[in-house]
C-alpha cells in the first residue's frame, strides 16, 4: 500500500467509521470510550480490570477493517500480542471484513531486514519490538511518514528518556497527521512525583487526556445497573501459629526498616512505615530513594533492602503455602542466608538475630511437627509426631463447595447461558496445583480403619487435608535430608570459618552412625525447642538427629494398607472425575469433573488474560480464594456485559491479615491516583507545542544550531558544505538499550544504527568510544570483556576513549569503591588482582596509556561531551564503522555491510554470562564452544572427550566436573 | 597497542613517587603513606615511573584559572608515555569544567583520572607506583572463586533469579547437570520457583548461544 493511501486513511479518521464494523463493546463507558477515541489523539488512563485491552483491539480492528493503513503498537509484551492477534482475527471473521489483515508481529526472531521492508510495505497492523522499531525508524526502512497511527500501551512506562519516547519523537518529527492513541491501565506511578502527568503527556507527544477510574459516572452506570453480581464475603480467621508468624514476620519488618533508617539518617523515609511495607512497590521505593547514593550505602543497607524482599515474600507464603511447604521455604531461606565465610556479626541479616525470627522458625516448625513427651522411664528422650495444621482457607472451600453442591440440587438453575462451573481463582499456578491436590484428595482417609467406607458417618467424612499433608511431609523429610547434604556442602567451609574448629551443628548433622549416641548426649538443643545460636548470635539452621527423624518419619510412614489406599484413593478420584477432559493442560489451567455435570476450574490471576477466561468458562458459581480488586471489576463488566447470566461470587481472605490489608490498600491507593490525577488535568497547563527536548522541528534550523561559530565563524563545517550534512554519530544497535542515543538525536545529531564489532559510538573516523556504566565497568574488568574490547579498538582506531557514564539519580563518584585503609598490602603489585576500582582502572591506563577516558554524570552530560567532540573531527563511515573488527572473510558477508542492516547481536547475553561463570571457560575458549555447541543444555550433557578438542583437556575436566558434581553423593 | 610494564632505567624508576616542589602544601601529600616520596625538580607534578607521570588539577583552581593546565601541558613536551591528568572534583557544578577537559584529553593526549578526596587522589598515586611493574592479568578476567559462587553466579544469571532460588535448585536436583535437563514441570515443584523463574531459567538453558541470522 502507498504512502499516500495510507495518509488518505489518516485523513479519513476525521469522518465517522462508515464501514460495517462489527464491536464488542456492550457497556456505555465503553462505547463513549470508543467513540472518543475515533475523534482525537489522547492518552487513556483506564481502572484496571474495566477492559482496556478489549478496547484496543475493538479500535484497531475498526482501522484494521477499513484496510490500507500502517498502524504500528508499542510497547506490547508478548501476551498482549497475542491476544491482539487472536481478537483482530476474530473480529475479521465476525464482521465479513475483507481488507482486513490481522497483525503483524515484528522481533529479533521473526524477520529479517530484507522482509520487514517488504512487510512494513504492505501495510496493516503491526506490533514492534521498541529496539527494532527505532532502529527500522531510524535507517528509514520504516518511512515515519507512511505510518497512519501508533498505539502506545503501557503509556505509564514512557519516560523522557525511554526507546517509546524516542520513536515517539521520530515519528513525530517526521510525521504530524498521524494518529497517536495512548493506553495505559496502571495510576500509581503517572501520579508521582511532581507534576507527573504533564511530564508523561510531554513524553508522549500528547495534549489531552482521558480519566476512567471506577468511579467515573458512566462507568458506575454500567457497573450497577439491575444486573449486579451477588457477592458472599467470607471472612476466614487465621490459626493461632499463622498469626504468630505473621506478626513475628511484621516485627522483623519494621526492625529492618527502623535500622534502615538508622543507617541513613539523611534520606527521605516518610513514607517508609509498616503499612507501606506491604504494598508491592515497597522495594522499587526504597530503591529509588536510596539509588542517587546506592554507592555510598553501606553494605547492611544493602543486605537490608534484601532482606525486606524476603521478609515481603514471607508474609505472602505463609497464606499461600501450605505449612510443610512454608517450612520447607524457610529453611532453603535460611540456608541461603548463611553468614558468608570469616563474616562477623555486622554482616549478617539483622532480623536473624531477632526474638522474631526464633518465632518464625519455631512456630513454623511445630505447625509441622512437634514433640511429645513419651511416657515411661525414657521421657528425657523427646520423640517427635506430626502437627501438619491445615490452611484455615481449605475447610472454608470445601463448605463453600458442598453448599453449592446442595444448592445445585435443591433448586435446579435458572434457565440462562451460564455453564454449570465453579471457577476457583486464585494468586499463582503455586496455589493452583496446591488446591487441585487438596480438592483431589480430601475424602481421602489416611488411616486404615477407615477403610470402610459403606457405612456413612458425617464425622469421618468432614473433608480434611490430613493425607496431602502427610505425603507433604514424608517428601519434606526426604528433602531435608538431602538438604542437609547439599547444604554441608555449600555451606560447611562458611560455617567452620565462622564458628572454628568446634561446630555443634556439624557434629550433630553428622551421619556416622558410631557417633550418633555421643551426638545425642551432647546435643544441647532439644527438638521442639526453638533453634539454636551460633556462636556469633545468628540463628543456627536446625537439623534433627537422624533418630528422631526416623522416628518421625516412622509415625508418618505409609501403613500396611494406607499405601494401597493411596492408590486407590487416588485411583478412586480419578475414577470419580471421569475422563480428565484436560484440553488446557498446557496451559496450567486444571480442570476437574466434580460432578458429573460440574466443572470446576482452578486458575490464576493472569491480569487482562482473565477476561478470557471468564468468557470461555461461563461460570455460575465464582470462588475467589484470594482477593484481587481488578478481577471483582473483570466480574462486573461481565456480568454487566450479559443479560442472561446470573453469577455468584465467594470471596475469601483471611481476617486481619496481611492480606486483607494489601487488597484494601491497593484499592485505596488507586482510588488516591485518580484522584491526583483528576486534580493535576484540572491545573495544567496546556502549552506543549514545545519538543519534548527542545528539538528544534525543522531539521535545518536544529543543524545550523549545532554548527560551532567559534572555529571559523561557524564556517568549518559550511565550507566542504559540498557534502554539507548534518553531525552523525554511529551507535552500535545494542547501545539502543541505553538512554544516550535518544538523547544524541534529541540534540540533533543524526544517529546512524549499525552493528558494530569495535566500540559502542564513533564519533569520528578516529575516535571511537566504549560505554561503561559503573556497574557494566566492574563487570567487564572482573572478565577481562574490557581489556579485549580495548585491545580491539586500538586495533582499528587511534583515539578510543572509554566513556565511565554515571547515572543522573545516582552520585557521581568513584570514591566509595576505593580501599582507602591505607595498608601497605593495598598497593602491593602482587595484590593487584583483589584490587579496588581505582587500582583497575591505574591497570588498564597503564596498559593502554593512549586511551582516553571520558567521565560522565550522566547519558545527558554524555550527549553534550559527544557533541563537543565531534566539532573536532569529520563524519564516521558507518561502513568502515561496521566492518571494523570483522575476520577478512566475514567482512566479506552481506548484513554486516548494510550500513542499515541492524542485525541482531551475534550472541545472546544471557547464555554467555552463564557460561562465563563455568570454571575452565575464559573469554578466549568462550567463542570456540558457543560456536560447537548450541546451548547451556548441551555443554552441560558433553562428555570430556567431547569437550576436550574445543577448549583443552584441562578446561574440559573442570567444566564436566562442574556440572556432574553431585551434592547427593559424595562428600 | 598494549604496552608491556616498562622495565627500570631513566629518571623515575625507584621505588618513591617523585614530586615536584611545587606540590608543597597539596594535601594530597599528606594522605601519601603506603609508598615512599620525595621532592625532585621534574616538568610535571608527580613522577610515577619511567614512562609515566601525573598533573594534579583541582578543579577549583581551573575555574579561576582556566589556561594554566594547559601551560602545564605543553611544559611536558610530550615526554612521558602516559601523562595522567588527576583531577580533585571539589566543585559542585563540574559538568563544563569537564566536558572542556574530555575534549583537552583527546586533543592533548592526556588521560583524565577524577578523584573526589584528597585521599583518592593519593591513592591513585600510590596505584600507579606500585604497579609501575605489575603484569594486566588482574584485569584480562580472572578464575579464582569456589564452587559454592560459581555455582549461584551460574544459576543467577538470568534475571528474577536470586541466590536462595540457586541453592532450592541444586538441593532438590543434586547436580547442576540434573538440573539443567529437567523439565519445567519438574523445577516448578521447587519451592520458591514460580511460573517466571521457571521460565527465565529454562529459557536461559535452551536458549542457543548464537543469534540466528
Amino acid at each position: 500500500m502507498s504512502a499516500a493511501a495510507g495518509a488518505a486513511a489518516a485523513a479519513g479518521t476525521s469522518q465517522p467509521p462508515v464501514q460495517p464494523v462489527k464491536l464488542s463493546l456492550p457497556l456505555v463507558y465503553q462505547q463513549k470510550l470508543f467513540e472518543e477515541l475515533r475523534a482525537e489523539d489522547e492518552l487513556v488512563v483506564l481502572a484496571r480490570g474495566l477492559g482496556l485491552m478489549r478496547l484496543v483491539t475493538n479500535l484497531l480492528h475498526s482501522y484494521d477493517a477499513a484496510g490500507g493503513n500502517l498502524i504500528v503498537v508499542v510497547g506490547a509484551d508478548d501476551r498482549e500480542n497475542a491476544w491482539i492477534g487472536e481478537a483482530l482475527a476474530e473480529h475479521a471473521a465476525i464482521s465479513m471484513t475483507p481488507r482486513a489483515r490481522g497483525l503483524t508481529l515484528v522481533n529479533t526472531e521473526s524477520a529479517s531486514v530484507g522482509a520487514r521492508e517488504k512487510l512494513y510495505a504492505a501495510g496493516g497492523i503491526f506490533s514492534i519490538t521498541s529496539r527494532i522499531l527505532v532502529v527500522d525508524m531510524l535507517t528509514g526502512m520504516l518511512n515515519p511518514e507512511s505510518v497512519t497511527g501508533m498505539i502506545v500501551l503501557h503509556a505509564d512506562r514512557v519516560t523522557a528518556t525511554s526507546l517509546e519516547a524516542f520513536i515517539l519523537r521520530i515519528y513525530r518529527q517526521k510525521n504530524k497527521a498521524g494518529f497517536l492513541k495512548a493506553f495505559s491501565d496502571n495510576p500509581d506511578p503517572l501520579a508521582a512525583g511532581f507534576s507527573p502527568l504533564a511530564a508523561t503527556l510531554r513524553n508522549l507527544f500528547l495534549r489531552k487526556v482521558s480519566l476512567w477510574p471506577r468511579f467515573h459516572v458512566h462507568v458506575a452506570q454500567s457497573l450497577e445497573g439491575k444486573k449486579k453480581a451477588e457477592v458472599v464475603e467470607l471472612e476466614v480467621p487465621m490459626t493461632e501459629s499463622m498469626r504468630a508468624i505473621q506478626n513475628a514476620v511484621m516485627e522483623c519488618v519494621e526492625v529492618s526498616i527502623q535500622e534502615l533508617k538508622k543507617g541513613n539518617p539523611g534520606l527521605d523515609m516518610e513514607g517508609w512505615n509498616l503499612d507501606s511495607a506491604l504494598l508491592k512497590s515497597f522495594d522499587v521505593m526504597v530503591r529509588r530513594q536510596l539509588e542517587p547514593n546506592w554507592h555510598r550505602v553501606s553494605w547492611k543497607t544493602k543486605q537490608i533492602v534484601g532482606d525486606l524482599t524476603v521478609l515481603r515474600g514471607m508474609l505472602r507464603s505463609v497464606l499461600a503455602l501450605d505449612a510443610v511447604s512454608f517450612l520447607q521455604q524457610l529453611d532453603t531461606i535460611h540456608a541461603a542466608h548463611a553468614p558468608a565465610p570469616g563474616s562477623a556479626r555486622q554482616t549478617q541479616s539483622p532480623w536473624l538475630f531477632l526474638d522474631a525470627a526464633e518465632t518464625i522458625f519455631s512456630e513454623a516448625k511445630r505447625r509441622v511437627y512437634a514433640s511429645a513427651q513419651r511416657p515411661g522411664p525414657d521421657a528425657s528422650i523427646d520423640a517427635l509426631r506430626p502437627v501438619l495444621e491445615e490452611q484455615p482457607k481449605w475447610a472454608v472451600l470445601a463448605d463453600v463447595l458442598d453448599e453449592i453442591d446442595r444448592d445445585l440440587l435443591l433448586e435446579p438453575p435458572a434457565r440462562d447461558d451460564s455453564n454449570g462451573t465453579i471457577l476457583i481463582m486464585c494468586s499463582d499456578a503455586d496455589t493452583c496445583r496446591q488446591l487441585r491436590d487438596y480438592l483431589q484428595t480430601m475424602h481421602v482417609k489416611p488411616r486404615v480403619e477407615n477403610k470402610v467406607e459403606e457405612f456413612y458417618d458425617p464425622e469421618r467424612d468432614r473433608p480434611s487435608a490430613a493425607f496431602m499433608m502427610r505425603r507433604k511431609l514424608r517428601s519434606y523429610l526426604r528433602w531435608k535430608r538431602e538438604f542437609a547434604q547439599v547444604s554441608a556442602q555449600l555451606f560447611a567451609e562458611n560455617q567452620r570459618a565462622v564458628s572454628g574448629a568446634v561446630d555443634p551443628r556439624l557434629g550433630r548433622r553428622g551421619p556416622p552412625p558410631s557417633k550418633r549416641r555421643r551426638v545425642r548426649g551432647g546435643g544441647a538443643v532439644g527438638a521442639g525447642a526453638g533453634p539454636g545460636r551460633l556462636e556469633n548470635g545468628s540463628i543456627a539452621q536446625y537439623f534433627e538427629k537422624p533418630g528422631e527423624v526416623a522416628e518421625l518419619m516412622a509415625e508418618v510412614q505409609i501403613t500396611a494398607g494406607e499405601d494401597k489406599e493411596e492408590e486407590e484413593g487416588l485411583e478412586a478420584v480419578r475414577q470419580r472425575d471421569g475422563a480428565a477432559a484436560d484440553p488446557l493442560e498446557d496451559m496450567d489451567d486444571y480442570y476437574r469433573l466434580y460432578d458429573m455435570q460440574d466443572l470446576v476450574v482452578i486458575h490464576p490471576y493472569e491480569g487482562d488474560q482473565d477476561e478470557h477466561v471468564l468468557e470461555e468458562v461461563r461460570p455460575r458459581y465464582i470462588i475467589m480464594y484470594e482477593p484481587d480488586a481488578a478481577f471483582i471489576r473483570r466480574v462486573e463488566v461481565y456480568r454487566s456485559s450479559h443479560n442472561d447470566r446470573n453469577v455468584r461470587v465467594y470471596f475469601l481472605y483471611y481476617g486481619g491479615s496481611v492480606e486483607e490489608q494489601r487488597y484494601l490498600s491497593a484499592v485505596r491507593r488507586e482510588k488516591d491516583a485518580f484522584t491526583k490525577l483528576i486534580k493535576e488535568r484540572a491545573s495544567m497547563a496546556l502549552t506543549l507545542a514545545a519538543d519534548a527536548h527542545g528539538a528544534a522541528d525543522d531539521p535545518q534550523e536544529a543543524f545550523l544550531r549545532t554548527l560551532n561559530t567559534r572555529i571559523a565563524g561557524g564556517g568549518r563545517l559550511a565550507a566542504p558544505a559540498a557534502t554539507a550534512q548534518p553531525p552523525r554519530v554511529v551507535v552500535d544497535v545494542r547501545e539502543f538499550r541505553s538512554p544516550l542515543p535518544s538523547l544524541l538525536h534529541g540534540r540533533g545529531l543524526v544517529v546512524v544504527p549499525c552493528m558494530l564489532t569495535v566500540g559502542d559510538y564513533v564519533l569520528s573516523p578516529t575516535v571511537c568510544v566504549e560505554r561503561k556504566s559503573v556497574g557494566d565497568l566492574i563487570s567487564s574488568f572482573k572478565d577481562g570483556r574490557l581489556y579485549a574490547q580495548c585491545e580491539a579498538m586500538f586495533q582499528h582506531y587511534r583515539h578510543p576513549a572509554l566513556l565511565i557514564e554515571f547515572d543522573q539519580n545516582k552520585s557521581f563518584t568513584l570514591e566509595p569503591f576505593a580501599d582507602l585503609s591505607g595498608s601497605a598490602g593495598s598497593v602491593s603489585a602482587a595484590h593487584a588482582g583483589a584490587a579496588d576500582l581505582q587500582g583497575k582502572l591505574v591497570l588498564l591506563t597503564l596498559a593502554f596509556p593512549k586511551l582516553r577516558i571520558l567521565w560522565s554524570s550522566s547519558p545527558y552530560e554524555s550527549a553534550e561531551i559527544f557533541e563537543r567532540l565531534k566539532s573536532l573531527e569529520g563524519e564516521p563511515d558507518p561502513v568502515a564503522a561496521a566492518r571494523a573488527g570483522l575476520d577478512g572473510d566475514e567482512a566479506e558477508g552481506a548484513p554486516s555491510q548494510r550500513p542499515g542492516g541492524a542485525a541482531p547481536p551475534a550472541f545472546n547475553p544471557v547464555p554467555q554470562d552463564m557460561l562465563a561463570n563455568v570454571p575452565g571457560v575464559t573469554p578466549n575458549n568462550m567463542a570456540s564452544i558457543a560456536l560447537e555447541a548450541e546451548n547451556i543444555k548441551e555443554v552441560a550433557n558433553m562428555t570430556e572427550d567431547e569437550l576436550g578438542p574445543l577448549v583443552g583437556r584441562e578446561a574440559a575436566r573442570k567444566i564436566c566436573g562442574f556440572f556432574a558434581k553431585d551434592l547427593l553423593e559424595d562428600g | 597497542q598494549a604496552l608491556p610494564p616498562a622495565g627500570g632505567g631513566g629518571r623515575g624508576s625507584g621505588s618513591s613517587i617523585l614530586v615536584s616542589p611545587r606540590q608543597k602544601g597539596n594535601p594530597v601529600l599528606a594522605c601519601l603513606k603506603s609508598v615512599p616520596w620525595e621532592y625532585s625538580d621534574i616538568p610535571a607534578d608527580y613522577g610515577l615511573g619511567s614512562t609515566t607521570c601525573a598533573l594534579f588539577l583541582s578543579l577549583k583552581y581551573h575555574r579561576l584559572h582556566p589556561e594554566y593546565i594547559y601551560t602545564r601541558i605543553r611544559n611536558l613536551q610530550g615526554r612521558y608515555n602516559l601523562r595522567v591528568l588527576l583531577t580533585l572534583v571539589d566543585v559542585p557544578n563540574h559538568e563544563d569544567s569537564l566536558r572542556e577537559l574530555s575534549k583537552t584529553s583527546l586533543i592533548n593526549g592526556v588521560t583524565v583520572v577524577l578523584a573526589w578526596s584528597a585521599a583518592e587522589a593519593a591513592r591513585y598515586l600510590e596505584l600507579y607506583k606500585a604497579y609501575e611493574h605489575a603484569g594486566f592479568a588482574a584485569i584480562r578476567g580472572q578464575q579464582a572463586e569456589g564452587y559454592a559462587e560459581r555455582l549461584v553466579g551460574f544459576v543467577t544469571a538470568p534475571r528474577n533469579i536470586n541466590k536462595a532460588d540457586a541453592v532450592a535448585l541444586v538441593s532438590s536436583f543434586g547436580s547442576l547437570r540434573r538440573a539443567v535437563n529437567a523439565t519445567p514441570d519438574q523445577i516448578s515443584a521447587v519451592s520458591g520457583w514460580g511460573e517466571k523463574k521457571v521460565r527465565a531459567w529454562c529459557k536461559a538453558v535452551e536458549e542457543p548461544f548464537r543469534v540466528r541470522k
